[in-house]
């Protein structure tokens, strides 16, 4: 059987499950066979007629089932914590299933048209996830995600079609591919493809919640399940930057300081109203939520200003600390929902505050972190842009004010993690094993990526 | 002809945003659905390509006979409220149709200039994705919403018909396919807590 059919066995097998009578220890098991394709296609690219693997996309999959395997370990025992009932436990796995098969087309494509079907498909799928659990927010914030959603879905689209007309003439029906149309950016009509790229970016950066759109996306990941809020930080977003990134690859092939402006402008825009949003949150979902967007937007900046290292890193340290952190938050706000002080006291086994408080401070950047490493060598990145650049002061005042932005952010969550563990009433919590399994997972892959291999396998991604 | 049937699709498009009744609303979403279906196919045929007289034929299948009989069917099972007026009144969308109709002209001056053929159209087919999200915009209620996605996709299949010549096969099929699964989904999430 071809590999492009096997890599779609686990999600589809998820699928058929789901319509049965469900033990929930099986279905995480089979769920967490999402990464046994994910390994051997990282192991073994191909190249067929629709897909392409190379080593950006096959790490961003592996990365992406392994969030996939520590959301399937959280769902063993997030439903009694949630009183989620048999049915809202089959239809998360029935969608989950259909999301991870969208999923696979758009992170393996090399066709722009392909990848965009795939994320819709897994866009459409995560609107019915968002209501697994039967409320009238839910309800509202599922309807609000297929509005805001298909808008900057068909964003996409129309960049996409208006890329595709730059080059077709030259390319024929490969201007639709990535690489055909990376390996002509001299020959396509740029004009045309810069106003399509434009437009393309403007649709993904509204799905990761950039300016002006902030606050729709923790809006739904606060309505919604904690997995939830876990696959979109942890696997959409990562599969979104990844088309960020090869569509960017070419347009700094037409025009460098078009991108680097372009850039630049909307993440400091985004990052004044996240550090300000983030400043007044007052749950650790909407922190969280919030604070993956300010992350995001680094990536961007890291990717653009030529840091490809650092942006990957952050990339694949995002994607484990932020679907960690979402999940943990179903054991901080077991008592009470909008409320820090506490949050990390009353918990019998000592690991679980232990392993939370690394994982809260890792997020800004606290040494060991991966994040450390990956935002010195992307400022570094930036400096070298601004050095090269005509506009050199400018560009320094931009990296000032970035930096003066994330100062607020950095400031916000050390005064959430002193408030969770030194005040508050020591009231008892409850952990489930299948937590621990959850966090020890997302910990050790966290330290796996400050291995020096992990460093320079990352390196060789891009060179 | 061309002109005649794409005069049509705009017609069809904008009554569908002075629409106030949802049966007839879907109805307008049908006629403009065949518009952009025969479009397609005549010019498949003056070009001779097949796909694209596939993807016009599917067009009418699925969006002209599928897809408002379903929402219909949606519609009636689940007791969808038929009055839909708009939030915006009609004075002012008089006024605002013609506005975008035109601006947008203006706005898209230096894309059409960039395109080899078929270059009015695709300020055409940019202007009714503008109409499309108005229609999203001016209704508080989930099912015009719904009909006015539809429309921004008959907008971008127009574009990507005119702009490019039609857009590979696959591709266009795909985009059928993701079209049915948002319909399953508005199906289910009407079924678990009806419209509000």
């Amino acid at each position: 059987m071809s590999i492009s059919i096997i890599i779609f066995i686990p999600s589809l097998l998820l699928v058929a499950l789901s319509f049965f009578k469900i033990n929930r220890t099986l279905m995480a098991a089979v769920s967490s066979l999402i990464i046994v394709p994910a390994i051997y296609i990282f192991m073994h690219p191909f190249v067929n007629e629709y897909f392409l693997v190379d080593k950006l996309n096959s790490f961003v999959l592996l990365i992406s089932s392994i969030v996939g395997v520590g959301v399937s370990l959280s769902m063993i025992s997030l439903p009694d914590r949630l009183n989620l009932n048999e049915e809202a436990i089959k239809r998360f796995y029935r969608f989950f299933g259909i999301f991870w098969f969208g999923l696979i087309i758009s992170i393996l494509a090399n066709n722009m048209g392909i990848f965009w079907i795939g994320l819709e498909f897994a866009t459409l799928s995560t609107v019915y996830m968002i209501k697994v659990k039967d409320s009238l927010t839910a309800h509202k914030e599922a309807w609000k995600y297929l509005t805001v959603g298909a808008i900057a879905i068909s964003l996409v689209l129309f960049g996409i079609i208006l890329m595709y007309a730059s080059a077709k003439d030259v390319l024929g029906e490969d201007a639709m591919n990535f690489y055909a149309l990376a390996k002509n950016a001299s020959k396509i009509n740029s004009f045309l493809f810069e106003i399509g790229f434009t437009i393309s970016v403007t649709g993904f950066f509204i799905k990761m919640g950039f300016f002006p759109m902030n606050l729709w996306l923790a809006d739904i990941e606060r309505a919604s399940i904690y997995p939830v809020a876990a696959l979109f930080s942890g696997i959409l977003e990562s599969a979104i930057m990844l088309g960020f990134f090869r569509l960017s690859k070419i347009e700094m092939l037409v025009n460098t300081s078009h991108l680097v402006t372009f850039s630049y402008i909307y993440a400091i825009f985004t990052l004044f109203m996240v550090s300000f949003l983030i400043y007044r949150a007052k749950d650790f979902v909407t922190t969280f939520a919030l604070s993956g967007i300010e992350h995001m937007v680094l990536i961007t900046i890291f990717w653009v200003s030529g840091g490809y290292f650092a942006a990957l890193l952050h990339l694949a340290a995002h994607a484990f600390l932020k679907p960690a952190l979402f999940l943990s938050s179903s054991m901080l706000e077991q008592n009470r929902r909008y409320r820090f002080k506490g949050a990390l006291k009353g918990y019998k086994n000592k690991l679980i505050p232990l392993l939370i408080s690394l994982l809260l401070l890792g997020i800004i950047s606290i040494p060991p972190s991966p994040m450390f490493f990956s935002e010195i060598f992307g400022f570094k990145a930036m400096l070298d842009v601004a050095q090269d650049s005509d506009y050199f002061l400018v560009m320094i005042f931009a990296i000032f004010i970035i930096m003066l932005l994330l100062s607020i952010i950095f400031y916000k969550f050390i005064t959430i993690y002193q408030e969770a563990l030194y005040d508050g009433d020591d009231e008892p919590k409850k952990v489930y094993k299948s937590e621990i399994a959850m966090l020890l997972l997302f910990t050790i892959s966290l330290l796996a990526l400050i291995l020096p291999q992990v460093f320079d396998y990352i390196e060789g991604i891009i060179k | 002809m061309i002109d005649v049937l794409i005069g049509f699709y705009i017609a069809t498009l904008i009554t569908e945003l002075f629409t106030t009744r949802l049966y007839r609303l879907l109805g307008w979403y049908a006629l403009n659905s065949l518009f952009l279906g025969l479009i397609a196919i005549y010019m498949g045929t003056q070009i001779s390509d097949s796909a694209m007289i596939i993807s016009g034929s599917i067009t009418i299948v699925i969006k002209f006979m599928l897809i408002p009989y379903v929402l219909k069917y949606i519609a009636t099972k689940f007791n969808i409220p038929r009055n839909i007026n708009p939030n915006l009144k009609v004075h002012y969308s008089t006024i605002i149709v013609p506005v975008i109709l035109v601006f947008t002209y203006y706005l898209v001056n230096p894309i059409i200039h960039n395109m080899a053929y078929n270059a009015n159209y695709v300020a055409l087919s940019i202007s009714s994705l503008f109409l499309a999200m108005l229609l999203i915009i001016e209704h508080k209620n989930i099912a015009p919403k719904i009909v006015g996605f539809l429309s921004i996709e008959n907008a971008l299949f127009l574009l990507a018909i005119s702009a490019t010549k039609g857009m590979p096969m696959l591709v266009e099929l795909g985009i059928f396919v993701d079209l049915l699964m948002l319909i399953v989904i508005v199906n289910i999430l009407f079924k678990h807590q009806g419209d509000f």
